[in-house]
């Protein structure tokens, strides 16, 4: 009798993942917090604990005691293309690996899952399949010429060919949310720290390719993530500063693992240095707010990815004039604005869900700014903002609230915000 | 009434040495295969981020399980005996979530492990006896110094069962989510607890044997050591009871978790 070939493989998931899903207890901690389960109206299939249940199912049905005895039974077609969109409709926010009894790492699982489902012919979603073409194409996932990416840079602002710190910008602040840029780099300029830029040969760092699955189609995301330390490294830095979270996190925790190699830079988050900064007594305020009081949402690729929750934090306290409130979900418990793990582009509904909920968050403490660090926060909270009408609510990045309370004008930055 | 059987396996009306002993070699055999099948089926996962899938090997997740957990591994630094001790033994990622299940889940455990632990002493402690190696303290004395520990555990066990069903039965959100695959834990659970409870209750002519006569008792101990043999080793591989190997495993493998 001819045994029919398993309906899944087990392509990009580790023996330990593939562990990891038979030891779910089902407590069902998960599906209290995950925050698209939540804005989807508690659609069943979007709860972290349905998707491992249904792996496992799918694991059993192909590979299980059944399976080696009478050979692997069919999962219908529908039901892998339903799973996929469940799969993906995950912000990769990794609430549920924070409060998961048994520990499991499921950020890593949802985008093994993801990578395992591109490579079947299922994955992505929606927009998401642009993501290869574009950034293979134009090294940026917004369709511009690479050029572009230092078109903002006004007169006064230096950038040193060589440095020892160098500024990786990132394809949003650079080509969309300049005003970030803007502000960043006079910042650095302000405090007398000389940086340099990797210009049009930065490479989009990857982080949409990673958290989508798609990373190794056309090995675009290895090749970028080389160029992009060969680059830094030619430019003579051994810090690297990131004021966008999801190029951060991409920068510390994937580029290694795709290059297989340690970095020969330290990866530094603008906060945390901004902290430094503060703490050596290098910061001197010019401009304080009037009384504004500001709530900060913690980035899920800053805060619960790698744990910087106190930088951001410290530089608000510090800036004067601002009174700074915190929302009841913070750092570990943060709410997820919506916008990772590649929802913004493949379900923007579901994304706008989320955001308007974070936003909720956010009026029940009366802030005048809704602050964050992450330019892709910040879009999606300035459309949950628009979406519940909270048009009092200011949303805007610590770099651009840091660079207003230096005294930087940057009024002639033609950002296009969103 | 003297005891005439403690661990099941002396040669006492029904209940022999040879069944309980054939029991116990299908019962591990059957796990072994289960373990087997698991250990062959994570092996169809690669050893790394980014490697191709491996073929199947029984040694595949040993060695990336090792990788993950030594100090190159991915994931935060935490120390391993903090791992092993707040996060395993004492729970504590159950512990900060909910209190309640904190309570539930430790009270399932550490019954179930002290009862497992206990059985296993005395079926040594009869064994020995029954060797006649002149070694080990005699069976019945044992039994004696066993049975108040051996009530205590079985309390706080169903202590947890108790709340473990009554969250199922009484919390909507718990009650609409539950599966089979929750249930037949629960159910083999308390199936264990409940059969040793009444088999112990008959042989003393306690409360828990509800008034039945002591000539059940063998066969209600060997019914209590079938299903626990069944439930408590052969079943696990096969059911929600893999999570009692493949929890503990996960939060090494991930350093007490994120």
């Amino acid at each position: 009798m001819v045994r029919d070939n398993p309906s899944i493989t087990t392509e990009n998931l580790t023996a330990v993942q593939l562990m990891e899903i038979d030891s779910c207890t089902r407590c069902g901690e998960c599906v209290q917090w995950c925050p698209t389960y939540d804005a989807s109206g508690k659609k069943p299939g979007l709860a972290p604990r349905d998707k491992i249940l249904r792996w496992q199912e799918y694991m059993k049905k192909s590979y299980g005691l059944r399976a080696r005895l009478f050979g692997p039974k069919q999962i219908p077609e529908e039901e892998i293309e339903q799973f996929k969109e469940d799969v993906y409709g995950c912000t990769t926010c990794a609430m549920c690996a924070t409060v998961c009894e048994s520990g499991i790492n499921t950020v890593e699982l949802w985008e093994a899952m993801r990578a395992n489902l591109v490579k079947r012919g299922n994955g992505p979603v929606g927009k998401q399949s642009m993501f290869v073409k574009l950034i293979g194409e134009y090294g940026n996932p917004y369709m511009s010429d690479p050029k572009e990416r230092l078109s903002w840079v006004p007169d006064d602002v230096k950038i040193e060919d060589k440095a020892d710190i160098l500024y990786f910008g990132g394809c949003t602040a650079e080509l969309r949310q300049k005003k970030l840029a803007f502000a960043t780099a006079r910042v650095l300029n302000r405090l007398d720290i000389p940086f340099t830029m990797l210009g049009e040969d930065e490479q989009c760092c990857n982080s949409a390719l990673v958290r989508t699955g798609q990373y190794e189609i056309e090995d675009i995301a290895r090749k970028s993530a080389r160029k992009n330390v060969d680059g830094i490294k030619a430019k003579g830095a051994t810090k690297v500063l990131f004021a966008c979270a999801g190029c951060y996190r991409t920068a510390l925790v994937d580029w290694p693992r795709l290059l297989g190699e340690e970095l020969p830079f330290e990866v530094i988050h603008i906060t945390e240095y901004l902290d430094k900064l503060i703490d050596e007594g290098k910061i001197d305020w010019k401009q304080p707010f009037d009384n504004k009081t500001v709530t900060y949402h913690d980035p899920c690729h800053l805060g619960r990815h790698v744990g910087v929750f106190e930088p951001p934090r410290k530089v608000l306290r510090s800036i004067p004039g601002l009174n700074f409130v915190e929302m009841d979900r913070i750092k570990d418990n943060q709410r997820c604005c919506g916008a990772g793990g590649g929802v913004k582009a493949g379900i923007p509904d579901l994304a706008l869900g989320v955001a308007e909920t974070r936003v909720e968050d956010a009026l029940a403490k009366n802030p005048d700014i809704l602050s964050s660090a992450c330019p892709f926060c910040k879009r999606n909270l300035c459309d949950g903002r628009d979406s519940v009408k909270a048009d009092n609510l200011e949303v805007e990045d610590i770099i651009v609230l840091t660079a207003e309370a230096l005294g930087i004008d940057l009024s002639d930055c033609e950002d296009q915000a969103r | 009434m003297a005891m005439e059987y403690y661990a099941g396996i002396s040669d006492a009306m029904r209940i022999t040495f040879v069944q309980v002993m054939i029991l116990a070699i299908i019962a591990i055999v059957i796990f072994l295969y289960g373990m087997y099948i698991n250990l062959k089926k994570w092996g169809l996962g690669a050893e790394g981020y980014g490697q191709k899938p491996s073929k199947g090997s029984i040694f595949t997740l040993p060695k990336t399980l090792a990788y993950q957990m030594s100090e190159d591994g991915h994931g935060h630094k935490q120390n391993i005996i903090v791992t092993l001790v707040l996060d395993i033994l004492l729970q504590r990622r159950i512990m900060r979530r909910s209190p309640l299940r904190w309570f539930m889940h430790i009270t399932i455990f550490v019954g179930w492990m002290a009862l497992f632990i206990m059985s296993l002493l005395m079926f040594l402690v009869e064994l020995l006896h029954m060797a006649h190696l002149g070694i080990g303290p005699e069976p019945a004395v044992f039994r004696e110094f066993l049975g108040p520990i051996n009530d205590l555990f079985s309390y706080i066990l169903l202590t947890g069962i108790i709340i473990a069903i009554a969250r199922r039965l009484f919390i909507p959100r718990m009650r609409e989510a539950t599966i089979a695959y929750d249930s037949i834990l629960l159910g083999g659970l308390t199936l264990i607890t409940v059969t040793g409870f009444i088999a112990d209750g008959i042989r003393n002519g306690t409360f828990w044997g509800f008034g039945i006569e002591y000539p059940y008792a063998p066969p209600a101990a060997l019914f209590h050591v079938i299903i626990s043999l069944l439930f408590c080793i052969a079943y696990i591989p096969y059911s929600k009871y893999i999570h009692m190997i493949a929890t503990p495993l996960t939060i090494l493998a991930n350093k007490g978790g994120e």
